[in-house]
């Protein structure tokens, strides 16, 4: 087989496309990605062939929905990025670029989920993978309020969110939707948002709701129905060194939105930030409100 | 309401979950379409858990009540 010539472009990305260099000499890890952590079988299968080929007969699975590779020659990393782009195996991401965007697997099999949170993770690939920005940029979409995949610690983070109603002509009466909500709220707000009235109806007040559906589970008769989807929008999230949660700004936001705010915080991130930093803090700069009107 | 025919009682009082839900189902599984299975079971997370995951699997839910300290779950087979 002829070696091939790189030109510039395929030497960039050589470099970012997720190979990074291990701490034993002439050793690299490859770093792949995985959207919404949904990976066929077929192609794990190709990620054995890699790992027996190239590395040492066993993969990291990482802590961001990808899989790595150690172990790989530094004269073997060529033919391990063909190989790569043959089995349909897409590249993770390092340095100042944004990573993969994770997922829980939401309704596609929870019992909690309001959305296929693993299916928009792979729609959304595109939009939030890869982009060049000041230090790193990561985005998480979770099913629920249990926030599996933990929004709140992504610079964006969404959060999948349900407003409950009542058929009251359905209702036998059995008073299991004021006990679940009672406990939820107690942990918060302190205030249920459902309660019996003299004749074992429910009564819902909204203003005290969480959003996460327990009495829409636990009705027995199916009484409570979720009305409306939506999503909690967290921005600034981090982990790291200094660690800082996620500031909510938004609720109940239509899927359909997602791909623009991606868009929006990506290009004000890079607006705002100085190199090296990331979205959270410089956020503590410039301020919530700025940051609002220029995502939402 | 009251003249629902109980077919068959399962007392799950004491039992944590989430064995009462697998020992609801066992017994929903022993049974035929339309038959009518009354279970009695805990407060608290008991009575939740086993009605949300029994609606789940899909069979129809007559009647839930609180007895004193325990509660009766009442529930028709589905197919
Ligand atoms: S966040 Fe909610 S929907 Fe997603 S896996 Fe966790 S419980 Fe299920
Ligand atoms: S969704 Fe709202 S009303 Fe329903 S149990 Fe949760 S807090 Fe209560
Ligand atoms: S759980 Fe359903 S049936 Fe029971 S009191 Fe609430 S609305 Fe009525």
């Amino acid at each position: 087989m002829a070696l091939k010539k790189y030109n510039e472009t395929e030497l960039l990305d050589l470099r970012t496309g997720g190979v990074l260099k291990q701490i034993q000499k002439d050793y690299f890890i490859l770093r792949t990605r995985i959207p919404g952590g949904h990976l066929k079988a077929e192609k794990l299968k190709k990620y054995a062939i890699l790992a027996k080929k190239y590395g040492k007969d066993y993969v990291h699975v990482s802590t961001r929905q990808g899989i790595e590779i150690p172990w790989i020659h530094i004269k073997n990393i060529n033919s391990l990025l063909k190989d790569m782009k043959k089995f349909g195996i897409l590249k993770g991401a390092c340095g100042p670029r944004s990573r993969n965007l994770i997922a829980c697997p939401g309704s596609s099999v929870c019992r909690f989920g309001f959305v296929d949170a693993e299916k928009l993770a792979m729609k959304l690939d595109k939009v939030a993978f890869g982009k060049e920005v000041p230090k790193k940029f990561k985005v998480a979409i979770t099913g629920c309020m249990n926030s599996c995949a933990k929004p709140q610690e992504n610079d964006l983070g969404f959060q999948a969110q349900g407003e409950p109603e009542v058929d009251l002509d359905a209702c036998i009466h059995c008073t299991l939707c004021a006990k679940v909500c009672e406990k939820v709220c107690a942990r918060g707000k302190g205030q249920p948002a459902i309660v019996m009235d003299k004749d074992k109806k429910p009564v819902y007040r909204k203003e005290n709701c969480y959003f996460e559906g327990d009495c829409v589970r636990v009705c027995p008769v199916s009484a409570w129905k979720t009305k409306k989807v939506g999503f909690k929008v967290y921005i600034g999230g981090k982990v790291g060194r200094f660690p800082r949660f996620g500031t909510e700004i938004a609720e109940f936001v239509e899927e359909k939105k997602i791909p623009k705010i991606i868009e929006k915080s990506v290009e004000y991130y890079k607006e705002i930030a100085n190199k090296g930093e990331r979205f959270g803090e410089a956020l503590d700069r410039t301020g919530l409100k700025k940051a609002k009107d220029k995502i939402l | 309401m009251s003249d629902i025919k109980i077919d068959q009682i399962l007392d799950l009082k004491g039992v944590p979950c989430p064995m009462n839900f697998v020992k609801t189902k066992l017994k929903l599984e022993s049974m035929q379409a339309g038959k009518i299975l009354e279970v009695l079971l805990d407060d608290g997370e008991p009575i939740k858990n086993v009605t949300a995951s029994t609606k789940e699997e899909g069979h129809e839910i007559l009647k839930v009540e609180e007895k004193n300290g325990y509660w009766n779950l009442i529930v028709r087979k589905s197919r």
